[in-house]
């Protein structure tokens, strides 16, 4: 039995998937593409499929992990080409490795966001004060956990921050927190933000970029 | 695909993969390369939609037409029919992202009688009038197929056409007329004149109803050469007919997330209540070699994990020892579940529940229907309470803890001691469990009792029956409630209120259509779902109509009667139902029809021959 780990990309309609739905939605394009994947042993069985970092509805990714065990050696090139032969549009992998770090490492994660605004004003005027608050370290919002919703500061779930505008769009490039310890939806920081300059934006397009370990190393 | 003003929205409404099409699976064609755009509408939700098979079956039949291509349309919840309606997006179908009202047939599948407002709802988000009178052009056609056309006399203003019967051969049939008539510049009236002359084609338009001074039916005439009699289409060799290699595959759960293969259509049973079982006789079924090649071909295009068969009663189906003999293991092999749905509890034998035991396993569900034996008789159920008792003691003993019981009440000839019987009887399957020699340690026992109300539908034995009032039904309901001793038995109930306006519908004539788009217009639809049914509101579309409701349903028919569905031919004769009526009220039943040929008349449908008939013979 070998560890594998599959990256995709997420892109296009499939980011309207939940992450449940990613997960059945794998399962099946493992079994189109036929690679002998390992069951749990439980009284019911179901493929072992693990999704390192779920992401939220909405967002999408360049280079997102999932670890599978397979029962048979099969190449790396293989597992890609079969799989991409039979998941739908939106959906692609990039990329099949050994798994070099252990999940628990994950800690951070890089986003890009794209805003876009009416006036290229509004864009500079955004990029500007998104970075001020930023900057400021302190920006609190409600947000939603297991426990229940409280006031958090997300400043302090953001190790990097910048914002440029170019016409009537913003991009943002954020590292924020990541993982099972102590995570940050990207959307609810690009929603803060807009609710602080009483905002609102045309179209948001959230991309998770790459994943991090606690000291900043890509995870591989 | 969806239309790109949609797309800020998106995130907005509930599960928006329902609104976004590009599924795994679904068909894009060059809009200039065929002649015949088709959208098939579900007048429900993605998720209901998804999950049912004629659907599959004709997206799959339409699409392998080189000329035409079928796109899927689905009833937006209704938030997203808010954002629509507020940002002027006009329905579309999931696969081009493109304004339905353009395409040339608009077709929907209608499953049951609390659709209809969605129908209406759904021509309007189009930009379609809702009356055919009122749609000149020959195209976008409106029409409908499904269990309901059986009687399409209250939706009668609203199609141009509806299509009883098996859709597999009569819809290629259309599609060819429509596309000569278009190419040839002819109008709609024309269209639907020779439309009529293809058997099992039903043009609303060129019947004229007129009514007794009771409101009854007097007489049904057809005008401009139409058939007197519209006789359903019946696909006679299921081993030949059209079936799906493949289907969509949702990205997002469904409530049958999993693939379907038919076994065989028709009933042997002929259960006294159930509509499906006559409207789909004679028995036709396909061969075990056929189902286990259309399982694995439907199973490698999806990648799904769990294969469910289907039909009416699977096992009445003769060949399900041979198939499970091959599915089962290649199932083992491949870690596929098989599901097998609608088994009888009288002929569930030890053996199959082992087989099903293998992969995953999943509830057991019985439906002895009636409490008692003399009105398991009137409806024609026939099964004993030993079968009962000793089906779920051997699906305990195979390690069940929980079981399923259907129930329905508001039966003929039903009293209080028939809904006693329920009660008894669930009470007697907890017995049984407690009264096992190795029963399961710290283990209990859960007996949900699911309880239906009767809605007399048409084409069944019942068609004449009165149906009990809501505010009966809720007494009844109560009453069974307050029979029950133990909290190891659990009853759900269905709304009465729900069954009611089924009722109405199911036995309507076309002074309905009003009534429909009166409520439509006041705000109702997706009345099927609890929390949408406005009570008020039909009732207020009902009086400023000049309707009463109860006609329909309350009133005992007599056998003379005019009924509003006697021009349609399901094949069985009214003659039947009638006996079969008389028998009921006797408490007497039917054999089966692998017992006795019961002379229902279906069996011309089939050039006269019936699979049960050739095996009695032979």
């Amino acid at each position: 039995m070998n560890s594998v780990r599959l990256w995709y990309k997420k892109s296009g309609l499939a980011i309207y998937t939940s992450h449940l739905d990613m997960n059945r939605c794998f399962t099946r394009a493992v079994r189109m593409a036929g690679i002998p994947l390992w069951y749990t042993e439980g009284f019911n069985p179901h493929p072992y499929l693990n999704f390192l970092l779920p992401l939220p509805l909405g967002t999408g990714a360049e280079k997102d992990p999932i670890d599978i065990r397979i029962t048979e050696d099969i190449s790396f090139d293989e597992i890609k080409s079969r799989l991409n032969a039979v998941l739908p549009g939106g959906i692609e992998i990039v990329a099949v490795t050994e798994p070099a770090i252990k999940v628990s490492e994950v800690a951070k994660a890089g986003y890009e966001i794209i805003l876009e605004f009416l006036t290229p004003e509004e864009a500079c005027a955004f990029a500007a004060g998104a970075l001020a608050v930023i900057e400021s370290g302190e920006l609190n919002a409600e947000k939603r956990s297991k426990r229940g919703i409280k006031t958090v500061n997300l400043c302090s779930f953001v190790s990097s921050f910048d914002a440029s505008s170019e016409g009537g769009r913003v991009k943002i490039k954020a590292v924020i927190s990541a993982g099972p310890a102590e995570n940050l939806n990207a959307a609810l920081l690009a929603d803060s933000l807009l609710k602080e300059f009483g905002a609102s934006a045309e179209k948001t397009e959230i991309t998770r970029t790459e994943i991090f370990t606690a000291d900043g190393k890509i995870f591989i | 695909m969806y239309p790109e003003k949609l797309e800020k929205f998106l995130l907005k409404v509930q599960k928006p993969g329902r609104y976004t099409g590009g599924e795994l699976n679904s068909v894009i064609k060059d809009k200039r390369e065929v002649d015949i755009r088709y959208a098939f509408c579900f007048p429900d939700t993605y998720e209901i939609g998804m999950s049912h098979l004629g659907m599959k079956i004709l997206y799959a039949l339409v699409n392998a037409r080189e000329d035409a291509w079928c796109e899927r349309v689905f009833a937006p919840d209704t938030d997203m029919e808010a954002v629509m309606r507020e940002n002027d997006i006009p329905l579309y179908a999931l696969e081009s992202g493109e304004a339905i009202k353009d395409f040339d047939i608009i077709g929907f599948t209608l499953q049951y009688e609390l659709c209809y407002t969605n129908v209406l709802n759904m021509l309007d988000l189009a930009g379609i009038p809702v009356r055919s009178e009122n749609r000149e052009s020959l195209t976008p056609l409106i029409i409908a197929g499904g269990t309901c056309v059986c009687n399409p006399e209250p939706m009668a203003d609203f199609f141009d056409i509806t299509l009883p019967g098996d859709g597999e051969e009569v819809t290629n049939e259309l599609i060819d007329l429509l596309k000569e008539f278009k190419k040839q510049g002819k109008g709609k009236k024309e269209f639907l004149e020779a439309a009529a002359q293809i058997p099992g084609v039903y043009v609303p338009s060129l019947y004229k109803v007129e009514y007794n001074d009771d409101c009854t039916v007097k007489s049904v005439t057809p005008t401009c050469g139409a058939p007197e009699k519209v006789v359903k289409r019946n696909v006679k060799n299921l081993d030949t007919m059209f079936a799906p290699e493949t289907f969509v595959v949702p990205f997002i759960e469904t409530v049958f997330d999993r693939t379907t293969v038919e076994i065989f259509r028709g009933c042997i049973r002929g259960c006294r209540f159930c509509q499906a079982g006559f409207l789909s006789r004679p028995l036709r079924e396909k061969s075990p070699e056929t189902v286990f090649s259309q399982c694995k071909a439907i199973c490698d295009s999806t990648g799904y994990d769990e294969i469910s068969l289907c039909s009416l009663s699977t096992s009445d189906y003769k060949g399900l020892e041979k198939l499970l003999g091959t599915l089962i293991p290649w199932g083992d092999d491949n870690k596929i579940n098989v599901a097998l749905p609608s088994l009888r509890i009288d002929n569930f034998p030890k053996d199959l529940m082992e087989k099903l035991n293998t992969v995953r396993r999943s509830g057991l569900t019985f439906a002895p229907e009636a409490g008692t034996q003399r009105l398991r008789d009137v409806i024609n159920k026939n099964v004993y309470e030993k079968d009962i008792l000793s089906t779920c003691a051997q699906a305990f003993a195979g390690g069940w803890t929980a079981v399923k019981l259907y129930f329905m009440i508001g039966l003929p000839t039903e009293t209080n001691e028939d809904i006693e019987g329920i009660a008894r009887l669930a009470q007697a399957v907890v017995d049984e469990f407690y009264h096992m020699e190795n029963k399961p340690k710290g283990k209990g026992v859960s007996v949900s009792v699911s309880l239906a109300s009767l809605v007399p539908k048409p084409f069944t034995p019942f068609q004449w029956e009165p149906q009990d009032k809501p505010d009966v039904l809720t007494e009844k309901q109560d009453f069974l409630v307050s029979c029950v001793r133990t909290r190891k038995v659990n009853i759900s109930r269905h709304v009465p209120w729900t069954s009611f306006l089924e009722g109405v519908f199911a036995r309507g004539d076309r002074r309905l259509c009003s009534v429909i788009e009166t409520a439509w217009r006041s705000g109702c639809r997706m009345d099927s779902w609890e929390e949408h049914l406005d009570r008020e509101k039909w009732n207020a579309a009902f009086e400023q109509c000049g309707i009463d409701p109860f006609f329909y349903t309350a009133r005992a028919r007599s056998f003379d009667e005019v009924l509003p569905w006697d021009h349609m031919d399901y094949g069985v004769t009214k003659k039947f139902l009638q006996r079969e009526n008389e028998k009921a009220h006797r408490g007497e039943t039917t054999q089966s029809c692998r017992e006795k040929c019961s002379g229902c008349g279906a069996a011309r449908l089939n050039g006269g021959e019936c699979n049960e008939l050739c095996a009695a013979v032979v």
